[in-house]
This record gives structure tokens, sequence and C-alpha cells, in this order.
């Protein structure tokens, strides 16, 4: 596959939902946090358990994480969505190490398809938009003219280009790793591709660290 | 030369270009830091997020060179 070309379609769900196989991946994943969730959740106790500790360490990190940008009270207000954009990244991102996907039309890292990045995008500007304008509407419109007027295109357009970069910060990575990865892979399929594993085993937590933390920095300039 | 040895050229280009900027920039970026750690070790918690963004802010320019390679190769 490249850039600018759609994912080959699989079947149609109910004749309209063409299913690609980044959309597999992504109900696999889905399926897989649920039940780790819900199990997790199921019986909590005062002094927990083993599984109970690492879920409770993996939620106090994500909770320090946003508390550092954003201060605590915003953090908690915030923390389903920051929270699980951070999960749905991470997962997506190192869903690409499972053996075959990436290589097969059946199977495909979710983050690496630009109609995904994209819609975290979309979303984020939503998000984005709704927590300005419930901190006033006034305020949220003077943020736009805070040093003088003549800014006002300039952060206009800046506000349409932030969910843009940050769309294509987050495919352009992925979809370079799996790319070079693949490359490698045609090179010589033993061994080789490791190389670049390696690297990525840092870039894809370092791709979801950025992501939610530059969402979580417009959260704080958006509503301070 | 051949159309499609052109578009190797640009897209060889590309991404060499779109590297060099962005490579400069990380190592000021990085320079910089550590000498305010190497200066004040207790900062270095708030310098090393401030480094990672920024840096990733730099980074996203050599991927979008990176993109437009992509895309030159696939034309060919």
């Amino acid at each position: 596959m490249s850039v600018g070309e759609g994912s080959e379609v699989l079947f149609r769900l109910f004749g309209v939902l063409d299913v690609t196989g980044e959309v597999i991946v992504m109900w696999a994943m889905l399926l897989i946090i649920a039940v780790i969730s819900f199990v997790a959740g199921k019986k909590l106790k005062e002094r927990p358990g083993k599984f109970q500790n690492v879920i409770e360490t993996a939620v106090e990190y994500l909770d320090n994480f946003f508390t550092d940008s954003l201060g605590k009270e915003k953090a908690r207000k915030n923390f389903t969505f920051l929270g699980s954009l951070f999960i749905f990244i991470i997962v997506s991102n190192y869903s690409g190490f499972i053996p075959g996907v990436g290589l097969t039309p059946y199977a495909k890292a979710p983050t690496s398809s630009l109609s995904v990045t994209a819609a975290l995008g979309v979303i984020t500007f939503v998000f984005l938009l709704i927590s300005g304008l419930r901190r006033g509407v006034k305020h949220y419109f003077k943020r736009f003219i805070t040093p003088m007027a003549l800014m006002l295109p300039l952060l206009v357009l800046d506000e349409f280009i932030k969910p843009v970069s940050l769309a294509l910060r987050l495919y352009g990575n992925i979809f370079g790793e799996e790319t070079v990865t693949e490359e490698l892979y045609n090179i010589f399929p033993i061994g080789v591709p490791v190389i670049m594993m390696v690297l990525s085993l840092l870039f894809c937590a370092l791709q979801a660290v950025v992501f939610t933390m530059l969402v979580s920095i417009y959260l704080d300039e958006v509503t301070e | 030369m051949t159309d499609s040895a052109i578009i190797a050229l640009a897209a060889a280009l590309a991404i060499a270009f779109s590297t060099l900027g962005p490579a400069i920039g990380q190592g000021l970026t990085a320079k910089a830091a550590m000498e305010g750690i190497a200066r004040q070790p207790e900062a270095s918690k708030d310098i090393r997020s401030n480094l990672i963004v920024s840096l990733a802010l730099m980074e996203a320019l050599t991927i979008y060179g990176l993109l437009i390679a992509f895309m030159l190769i696939s034309k060919i």
C-alpha cells in the first residue's frame, strides 16, 4: 500500500460499512481492552492482588502524566477522554508488532492508516472546541484577538492546523516505520527487520506520549 | 533522463533536504537541554518533558518530507 491509496475492502457489513484490515484489528483491540477492563474492575479489593496492582500502576502513571501538564483539577475532569486516547493510540501502535500484522490485507496497524489518525484529529478538534466554549463563549473568542486584532487570521488558521499536524505526525511515523520494516522484510525475512522493530518499540510509545501531551497542552491553552 | 529517473531523484532530494534542517534544529535543542540539565540537575524533569515535545514538533517536518518521498516513489 502506498500513500493516498485506500486500504483493500475485505467485505461489506450491512451493505454500507466497508470492513478493512484496520477495522478488524480495531475490533480485536476493542475486545481485548474491554475484557481486561471488565475483569480488572469486577472485583476491586482494598489490598490489591497482582493483576489489580498492574492496572492500578498504569492508571496512576497516566494520572501523574496528565497532572504534570494540566494541573490536578483539569486532569481529573478530562481524564476519561485523554486516557482513552492514550490507550487507543499506544495499543494500536504496538499492534503492528503482532506477527503477520501489516503483511497481509486482513490485519493492519490502525494508526498506519490516514483515515484513523484523521478521525482522531477531528475528535480532538471537536473536544477542544467544546471544552473552550464550556469555559466561556466570550473568553474563547477573545483568545483569537488577544495580542492584537491583526493576529486573527493567523490564530484561526492555527486552530485548524493543530488537528491536521497531529494526524499527519502520527500517521507519518507509524506508516513510515511499517513501510521500512516491510522493505527490510523483503530484503531478507529472517533477523534483518529486527533492527527497525527495536527502534519502533521506542517510537511507538513516544508517539502516543507526544500526541496526548500536545492535546493536553492545547487543552490547557484553551481553558486557562 | 527518463521520467522515472527524475521522480526517483526528486524523492531522494525530498527526504534528504527535509532531514537537514530539523537535524540541525534538534541538535541545537538537545545541546541547550543538556547544558540546562548540567547546570541545574534538579530541573531535569521539566526540561525532559519540554525537550520531548519540541523534538517531536521538529520531527514532524521530517515526516512530511518522508510522506512526500513515499508519494513520489509510488508514482514511478
